[in-house]
């Protein structure tokens, strides 16, 4: 078959990749498959994954501006020569792309490897060799904005910005080979994952170790993403005086992405050549480059056997079964045990299960600059509340798979609600405990994060049980299937807007209070706090 | 004394937007009977069910389980089993893990619940795939456990919509056997199926619904004298019923001209 017919059939292959990613949610859900709402849905997931690529693609596009094309104008760091600046501005965007590539990839991996548009395809008078460069011009799709972008227009304004043609060509094949690389890891972990964990169950303490250390493997991607975008100056910073510290050593230029920085940075100033590091550089980068030419032939196979059904991409695995001894608990628990056992088989679950403690890890770094004063401490609370309740939402959609299930079981309202607002609130208090303990470790003021952050805990638990119950409500009444919940932004961002409104209101208070009459601070914020989990708690019970 | 209803519907409607699924459906099912609801696709059959349980919101109606109306939502499930047409379960926890969390949403007592798994997963052959994810089963499989996870609560009625799809000739049988002797025991069955020789050989009563409406209700000698036909089977007197013999034989007929 001819590579534009196979380009046109992909499209369709692509069309229902992206829209399984938002239908297989729907699944077991009450609502009717309506033929206008399929539609909505259809459009719908195409311009989330499109949306996906663009996000990306502003990423990227942003650190490149920030970071990367600064360098080739002869922007830098006083007393860090300019080379040097480039290696340093080379490396950390490359490390940029590498984890945002793959954090992106590891969103709709997934649902490539599991989709069933090979179950489709097969039947079709289409031979394997067609099906598998289907699925492979599909995987393209997925990624192909981000992947162009960076691969042509920033080598493209490298090179005008430096006037070096050679430096626009080696920043092309550093692009090129990240590029490879981060597919191949996205490809690699959603393989591993299928095969090691989603296929495979078991109960032994072994097993659930196992499984967190892959899910830790998994999501450190997004993690390195978080941190980039985060701190993406201060690292490109780090890696150009690290690299001037370092350049002694010389051996830096063999490690991956340097060796790409010290290439590009000789390609784009050859006056400033130093030899020995430029040959370390030019072979490690052909050593990179090979690699690099054998992840994307590890890539297209992989593709290949997804696209044959050959080889097995997913290989189940059986346990033997001793006995078939179940402890069940109170219904509270069992949704709870239930909950953070899917959690510990979904990487998109799980980071969000690690998000907060995370996010405070990372605003730890702030305590290094000086005095924690009660603004700081309760910008902090508010900054891990906010990361806190995106939570229920999630959890709410966790039953979403299945909702038309759990619907008809003897299940309260209020006991849906009350055990997934005690999951939140344990998962906010453990960022507390992060931050508490980094507090005393410091020495900065931990008795006022104690204090506050006990108290605001209140005020966390109060906001999610509201979340929940305008969730719960539109569940029960059958407006929409909750898996679905965030393919409708709006009924999402509806959702947890009022969630951060209660979070803020103590802390507003608070702040007010300071102003007018500090000794009152704690007071006003406890009361606050209390009186909105106090309030909560009764429109919960009422349900 | 008369005996109290399993189930009581009157007046039934569902409607998906201007659309209506099931239109003023009306029936009762009594202790020890095995009510089969048949029609043809799209009939308004699970629509009806998902009502039955609470999952659908009807648009009018009036539904009583055992007298308690579906208000009193927590009560009436408690006394239900359900088996969903599509089997959607929680598909990265195992079957142990799923029927934990039924067994604690449903308060069972480890004991009791352990005894009455136990048979039920050598009786339906699940316990070789305990600690194998949902995921990873086969439709059947899957069926299975949902199979089980109805049944651990000894349900006083049952509702199974399409149960035997994917089962193998053994848990079919077994499932078939289950049924029957629920029944006896003095419990309710609703089940949908578009098997007319196992809705003719497990079913007391049947109601055959067409376009969301009941046309026809009752014994299936009941329904042979209702459409005049002595020796009929079941799907001829569906066929009948839901209007579609004389479209049938014109297809079959159009099909053989074009060989």
């Amino acid at each position: 078959m001819k590579i534009a017919d196979l380009w046109r059939l992909s499209r369709t292959a692509y069309k229902e990749v992206s829209f399984q990613s938002i239908f297989s949610l729907r699944t077991g859900a009450i609502l009717p498959q309506k033929e206008a709402d399929i539609g909505r849905l259809a459009r719908s997931a195409e311009v989330n994954t499109l949306i996906s690529k663009i996000i990306t693609t502003i990423f990227i596009a942003a650190f490149g501006f920030t970071i990367f094309l600064p360098t080739a104008i002869g922007m830098g760091l006083p007393k860090v020569p300019k080379e040097m600046v480039i290696v340093g501005g080379v490396t950390a965007f490359l490390a940029v792309l590498l984890f945002l590539i793959a954090f992106m990839g590891l969103q709709v991996a997934t649902s490539l490897v599991s989709s069933k548009i090979v179950e489709v395809l097969s039947p079709l008078p289409l031979s394997k060799h067609d099906i598998s460069w289907i699925v492979f011009l599909c995987f393209i799709k997925i990624f192909d904005i981000p992947l162009l972008i960076a691969l042509l227009v920033f080598p493209v304004l490298y090179a005008f910005s430096s006037g070096s043609f050679l430096g626009g060509l080696a920043s092309f094949l550093s692009i090129g080979v990240t590029e490879i690389f981060a597919l191949a890891l996205t490809m690699g972990l959603a393989g591993f994952f299928y095969s090691r964990i989603l296929s495979g169950g078991g109960r032994s303490k072994w097993k659930a170790l196992l499984r967190f250390i892959f899910l830790i493997v998994w999501i450190l991607p997004s993690f390195g993403a978080y941190l980039v975008m985060n701190f993406a100056v201060q690292i490109a910073q780090t890696f150009a005086s690290m690299t001037q510290i370092l350049s002694s050593l010389q051996f830096i230029a063999l490690i991956y992405p340097f060796s790409f920085g010290f290439l590009v940075s000789y390609a784009s100033f050859p006056s400033e050549i130093n030899y020995f590091i430029l040959t370390l550089s030019i072979i490690s980068s052909f050593g990179y480059s090979t690699l690099a030419a054998y992840c994307l032939k590890f890539v297209t196979s992989f593709i290949r056997r997804i696209g044959t059904g050959v080889g097995g991409v997913i290989t189940p695995m059986r346990e033997i079964v001793k006995d078939t001894i179940i402890r069940p608990q109170a219904p509270w628990f069992g949704i709870i045990r239930k909950d953070l056992r899917m959690a510990s088989r979904s990487p998109s679950y799980a980071s969000l299960f690690l998000l907060p403690a995370l996010q405070t890890a990372i605003l730890v770094f702030s305590f290094s600059f000086g005095e924690v004063g009660l603004s700081t401490i309760l910008g902090m609370l508010f900054g891990m509340s906010l990361v806190t309740l995106l939570l229920p939402p999630t959890l709410l959609s966790i039953e979403g798979v299945s909702s038309a299930y759990t619907r008809s079981l003897p299940l309260k309202k209020r006991t849906l609600i009350l055990a997934k607002t005690m999951l939140t609130t344990v998962i906010y208090a453990i960022s507390l405990v992060v931050l508490f303990v980094a507090a005393v470790f410091l020495k900065k003021n931990f008795v006022s994060i104690l204090a506050f952050g006990a108290v605001h805990t209140f005020s966390v638990a109060a906001a999610s049980m509201l979340e929940l119950t305008i969730l719960a409500n539109k569940f029960w009444k059958g407006d929409f299937a909750l898996g679905n919940v965030y393919a409708r932004l709006s009924t999402f961002i509806l959702i947890i807007i009022p969630g951060f409104a209660m979070v803020l209101f103590p802390i507003l208070a608070a702040l007010i209070a300071y102003f007018l009459a500090d000794y009152f601070v704690l007071t006003i914020f406890s009361t606050i706090a209390i009186l909105e989990f106090a309030t909560m708690m009764l429109a919960v019970l009422r349900e | 004394m008369v005996q109290q209803a399993a189930v009581t519907v009157e007046g039934l409607v569902v409607a998906y937007g201007s659309f209506v699924a099931v239109d003023n459906l009306s029936f009762t099912v009594h202790p020890g009977e095995v009510y089969g609801l048949l029609g043809p696709n799209g009939a308004g059959k699970t629509s009806t069910i998902k009502a039955l349980i609470g999952v659908l919101q009807p648009r009018s109606g009036k539904i009583q389980v055992y007298g308690m109306p579906l208000s009193d939502e927590v009560a009436v499930k408690s006394q239900i089993g359900y088996v969903p047409e599509e089997v959607v379960l929680f598909d990265s926890l195992t079957p142990r893990e799923f029927f934990e969390f039924i067994a604690s949403v449903r308060r069972l007592e480890a004991d009791v619940v352990n005894f009455r798994l136990e048979r039920l997963a050598c009786a339906l052959d699940v316990k070789q795939y305990f600690d194998t994810p949902i995921a990873a089963l086969s439709r059947g499989n899957k069926q299975k456990v949902a199979i089980t996870a109805a049944l651990l609560h000894e349900p006083k009625l049952l509702i199974l919509d399409e149960p035997l799809i994917g089962l193998d000739a053994r848990s079919s049988k077994i499932l078939k056997e289950l049924i029957t002797f629920h029944a006896k025991k003095g419990g309710a069955v609703i089940f949908s199926t578009h098997i007319m020789e196992v809705a003719e050989k497990l079913c007391t009563r049947v109601g055959i619904i067409n376009k969301g409406r009941l046309v026809g209700e009752g014994t299936v000698e009941g329904l042979r004298k209702l459409v005049k036909s002595a020796e009929g089977s079941l799907e001829d007197i569906f066929l009948k019923v839901t209007e579609q013999e004389k479209d049938m034989q014109e297809i079959i007929r159009a099909l053989e001209e074009g060989q």
